[in-house]
């Protein structure tokens, strides 16, 4: 064996012991969540009786359509608002002065707040008689909806601001290293503010941008939380709606529960495999 | 040509920092001046109040003893909720939650570099599949490992404890393999080779060269990675088994009923400050960042 | 990597090493999941005990898991305070695992025994009936029969329609009585000067006040025992109500239900395009002025709400003529519990009379007794008449005048479903 052969091999190697601690926690989670869950939706892991192959809890939920529409109506729009204002966080902390400083600080404070708090401090926030109204002297009756309301207003409000606070933490940490100095050869060749930002930090951002975007998409359709006490009673979202029947008192529950979380799952997979090509389109011609 | 190009303010040049390296953040080149000043400050506010305004319930109803509608403000300022935050178990469920969540970064974070290490360098064969593997527990709701992975953990007799941070692990290797990618496709293999070429065992050159110049990127993804086990609910609920109450679990459960405000504030806000501190000493870790230097 | 030595000699080793793994993840996991699909055989498990001094000798130095609603912060210290330190005097280390709804305990029993865990389950204890008890029943989750072995079980009275069936189901000996409770509809006296008298009445005044009315959104407890109250009323009392569900008898009675909550509908708050999730956003909406009438199942919880100022100082409870419904809570032992002597020490502890009279406090918590007042001795049943009467609450003698009884449990789900496709949904 010469030397010139062993090497790639002594690499590959060397690669596969390297990634393979990553690969086994993912690889039960990951096939083990979605086998049982597609297992159980199939009615062949039931509570009580013998397990019998069948599609019926994909039939048997009521409004599904409807629920599919609105999950992906909150997730396009808080994730769109997101991606918006995290993009504009990240380029205003990577500019360094002051208020790029506070904006860091405060924006880093939201990434920590687990969603649930978000949503109780929301609800606090925005309710008919919550701080807001109160502070403004605004009596409930005319304060609008805002939760519960038919906009879903506090809902798609949480999701954006947490995830927009996680797409700038995305952006700045991979990004910050490269960016500036790239901008300030930009500025030093004469670009303005505008073409700057649009011809070198976007770009640049992109990327991540999109990536932290898939990821936020992606986590707004499967948490239940924030929609279940910020949100309206009917319709709900598909990940309530799973939630809902999981906890429904009946033996009969589970398996329509593990079909909303197939479709839940199938649905995010759809439109972030979407999100990975145009990442690799990205990367072919960056 | 616009106007930021051409003041480059030389009168002032001792403003900066001794150490500032070039680069860094804030290059007076890239300041700006007149309208775009005025219309940067009222952006930067809005961002501002943007991130803030939610914080403010916190902040009210911490000290709020009393806060009846329609009061503008908090009626009576007092520290019940402390107190009521304390007699519910807060103080142990913080030093769980932190215990749990450093575990996890603890073990997604090395995972995770180390995964990134092998993929930037494109030595792996199906590296493509295998980014996708290793990506996919962000697209896997949480409800789903309620559902299913539960028996399956419970069957194989994984105590929930070790079952709860596999888990967890699992959720958080994609941010850290992710965020580790990024700095590894601007980490330069020349610093190790040169410290190879000059006689250095590969140990000493993985601990005195490699993982010095890598330390902030591994602080970045440890950060995620202790995010992702400081604010899960879900799993730690239904994976841990009432083994492990962590603060989330407390704070769902206080803020399930009614008129707890103000204990429900105050564990909020103590939710946020570990993370903040860590995230300090992550932007003291002045960079050593291989990117940065070039 | 002694491992990988027998793939050495492929011709594409990496290819040959890489393939193999995910080969054998998915098989193992596959291999797992099948094994779990034979349903495990639940048939009824746990310790046998002859008398009460072997359960005392097996529960001794055990720790049990009590997993209770962790959102009342008087139940927690109580439990914490009281109920724990006389359980530890026994040699029993209680501790109390809070979670935001009953069914997580019930769905971690249900998830252990569907992984064929029976014997090292993480629930030991729960509070918990109806439905939730139901269920448990049905999937044989429950350790039974042996409520009779506690000494404690003297002092309730065997014949207590509210203890024997829960909510239409024998109770078997599967769970033990802890305390009471009494629908309640609650009204703000400085808004309501004069409160209605009969359920229908609360449905016509809240359509004279538009907007200071609603009920939470069923399945939430309270919102679906609701529905059960506006059963009785428009079917012209319980008596018409048939206790056993059947399928006709739904059909036969419910469509005047959801006629008269469709109608109801425009004049609640938000006229009626959402309600709240549950009774404890209802009960904000009462404490910040938005609505002037409210209802709860833990009237308990009242007086405390009101000394510390969440609820409005004119808070008060409605009692009406025809009665409303009333039913008990428990302690259940899962089957598949490690601790069930332990568990059974502290159910026992829990009916003792000190216990229940210090739970019965409303400075305590206020719950009330489910002991058989007039069984008593003189000196315990003064401890009883002595207990601090609540400005807010009234007795539980008043509170259950024309109680009345609870529905069997299938006919929850039947009317919580109807109300989503027909009330929610318009």
């Amino acid at each position: 064996m010469t030397a010139v052969q062993s090497r790639p091999r002594r690499q590959g190697m060397r690669a596969t012991l390297l990634v393979l601690p990553a690969i086994i926690p993912v690889a039960i989670v990951v096939i083990g969540g979605i086998g049982t869950t597609v297992v159980q939706s199939l009615g062949l892991m039931p509570l009580v009786g013998t397990p019998a192959l069948s599609v019926d809890a994909f039939e048997s939920t009521d409004n599904l359509l409807g629920s599919a529409l609105l999950s992906l109506g909150i997730a396009v729009v808080s994730t769109t608002i997101a991606a918006v204002v995290g993009f504009f966080t990240a380029v205003l902390i990577i500019s360094g002065n002051w208020g790029g400083r506070i904006v860091g600080a405060l924006s880093a404070a939201a990434v920590t707040v687990p969603h649930l708090v978000g949503a109780a401090s929301v609800g606090l926030l925005l309710s008919d008689s919550g701080v807001l109204a109160r502070i403004l002297g605004i009596p409930p009756e005319s304060w609008p909806a805002l939760v519960a309301g038919p906009t879903w207003f506090a809902v798609i409000a949480e999701y954006a601001w947490k995830e927009s606070a996680f797409v700038a933490l995305i952006i700045v940490g991979t990004l910050a290293t490269r960016i500036t100095s790239y901008d300030e050869t930009a500025a030093v060749l004469g670009a303005s503010r505008g073409a700057r930002l649009r011809l070198v930090l976007f770009p640049l951002a992109a990327p991540s941008l999109l990536v932290a975007s898939a990821i936020a998409f992606a986590y707004t359709l499967g948490s239940y939380e924030v929609a279940w006490l910020l949100g309206k009673t009917y319709p709900e979202p598909l990940s309530v709606m799973a939630l809902r029947l999981f906890n429904s008192a009946s033996l009969t529950a589970r398996p329509e529960a593990a079909a909303v979380a197939v479709i839940t799952l199938l649905l995010t997979a759809a439109i972030v495999g979407v999100a990975m090509l145009g990442l690799r389109r990205m990367r072919a011609w960056q | 040509m616009s106007v930021s190009t051409t003041s480059v303010s030389l009168d002032k040049p001792v403003v900066h920092p001794p150490r500032r390296m070039p680069g860094d953040h804030g290059s007076p080149l890239t300041q700006s001046r007149g309208v775009a000043r005025v219309l940067r400050i009222v952006s930067t506010a809005l961002i501002a109040l943007w991130f803030a305004l939610p914080f403010l319930p916190l902040m009210l109803w911490s000290f709020a003893n009393q806060w009846m509608h329609p009061a503008a403000f908090p009626m009576e300022a007092g520290t019940d909720g402390l107190t009521a935050a304390i007699a519910n178990g807060g103080g142990r469920a913080f030093l769980h939650s932190l215990l749990l969540s450093l575990v996890v970064a603890a073990i997604a974070t090395p995972l995770g570099a180390m995964a990134a290490r092998a993929l930037s360098r494109g030595h792996v064969r199906f590296g493509k599949a295998i980014t996708v593997l290793l990506f996919s527990p962000v697209l896997l709701p949480p409800f789903a490992a309620v559902l299913g992975l539960n028996v399956l953990l419970l069957r194989a007799w994984v105590p929930p404890a070790v079952g709860v941070v596999l888990v967890l692990v699992a959720v958080a290797i994609p941010y850290t393999t992710f965020s580790m990618r990024a700095a590894y496709a601007a980490y330069d293999d020349g610093f190790d080779d040169a410290a190879r070429t000059l006689g250095a065992s590969s140990r000493l050159t993985l601990w005195r060269i490699h993982l010095p110049l890598i330390a902030p990127a591994l602080a970045r993804s440890a950060f995620l990675a202790f995010l992702v086990g400081w604010s899960d609910y879900l799993i730690t609920l239904v994976v841990g088994g009432g083994h492990m109450i962590t603060l989330p679990l407390i704070i769902a459960s206080s803020a399930s009923g009614v008129g707890n405000e103000s204990s429900v504030a105050v564990l909020s806000l103590s939710a946020v400050i570990p993370p903040l501190i860590l995230l300090g000493f992550i932007a003291r870790t002045r960079n050593l960042d291989p990117g940065k230097q070039r | 990597m002694q491992i990988w030595l027998p793939f050495r000699r492929a011709a594409s080793p990496t290819t040959a090493r890489r393939r193999i793994l995910p080969v054998l993840a998915t098989a193992a996991v596959t291999a797992l999941a099948l094994s779990a699909c034979s349903a495990p055989t639940n048939t009824p498990r746990g310790p046998e005990f002859f008398d009460w001094a072997d359960v005392q000798i097996a529960a001794d130095g055990q720790t049990v898991k009590l997993w209770m609603w962790g959102g009342d912060d008087q139940g927690n210290a109580y439990v914490d305070d009281v109920l724990a330190p006389a359980a530890a005097a026994q040699g029993v280390t209680l501790e109390r695992v809070p979670i935001a709804d009953t069914k997580d305990a019930l769905n971690r029993v249900f998830t252990e025994l569907q992984a064929g865990r029976n014997t090292d389950g993480a629930v030991d204890l729960v509070w918990i009936n109806g439905d939730n008890f139901r269920t448990g029943k049905q999937a044989d989750a429950w350790f039974c029969e042996w409520t009779d072995l506690l000494p404690n079980m003297t002092l309730v009275s065997d014949s207590d329609p509210l203890l024997t069936e829960d909510f239409g189901t024998p109770v078997d000996g599967c769970e033990a009585p802890w305390h009471k409770a009494q629908f309640s509809f609650v009204y703000n006296e400085a808004t309501v000067p004069n409160p209605p008298t009969t359920i229908e009445g609360i449905l016509d005044w809240a359509e004279d006040n538009p907007g200071r009315f609603t009920y939470p959104a069923a399945p939430d407890f309270t919102g679906s025992a609701f529905l059960r109250e506006v059963l009785y009323s428009v079917s012209g009392g319980y008596e018409n109500v048939p206790s056993v569900y059947s399928d006709d008898a739904f059909a036969e009675l419910s469509p005047a239900l959801y006629e008269r909550l469709d109608q109801l509908a425009p004049s609640l708050w938000r006229e009626g395009t959402t309600y709240p999730a549950t009774s404890e956003q209802l009960t904000k909406l009462f404490a910040d002025g938005e609505i002037d009438m409210m209802m709860t199942y833990g009237p308990a919880t009242l007086t405390a709400l009101v000394e510390n100022g969440t609820l409005p100082e004119t808070t008060r409870v409605l009692t009406v003529e025809d009665g409303t419904l009333g039913n008990a809570s428990f302690f259940g032992i899962p089957s598949n519990s490690g601790n069930i002597a332990g568990a059974m020490v502290v159910a026992n502890e829990a009916l003792s009379v000190e216990q229940q009279v210090a739970k019965a406090d409303p400075a305590v918590w206020g719950q009330f007794t489910v002991l058989d007042l007039d069984a008593l001795s003189a000196d315990d049943r003064a401890l009883f008449d002595a207990l601090p009467q609540s400005p807010v609450v009234p007795t539980f003698d008043i509170l259950s005048q024309n109680a009345n009884p609870e529905l069997s449990a299938e006919w929850v789900p039947a009317l919580d479903d109807g109300w989503r496709t027909t009330i929610a949904a318009r």
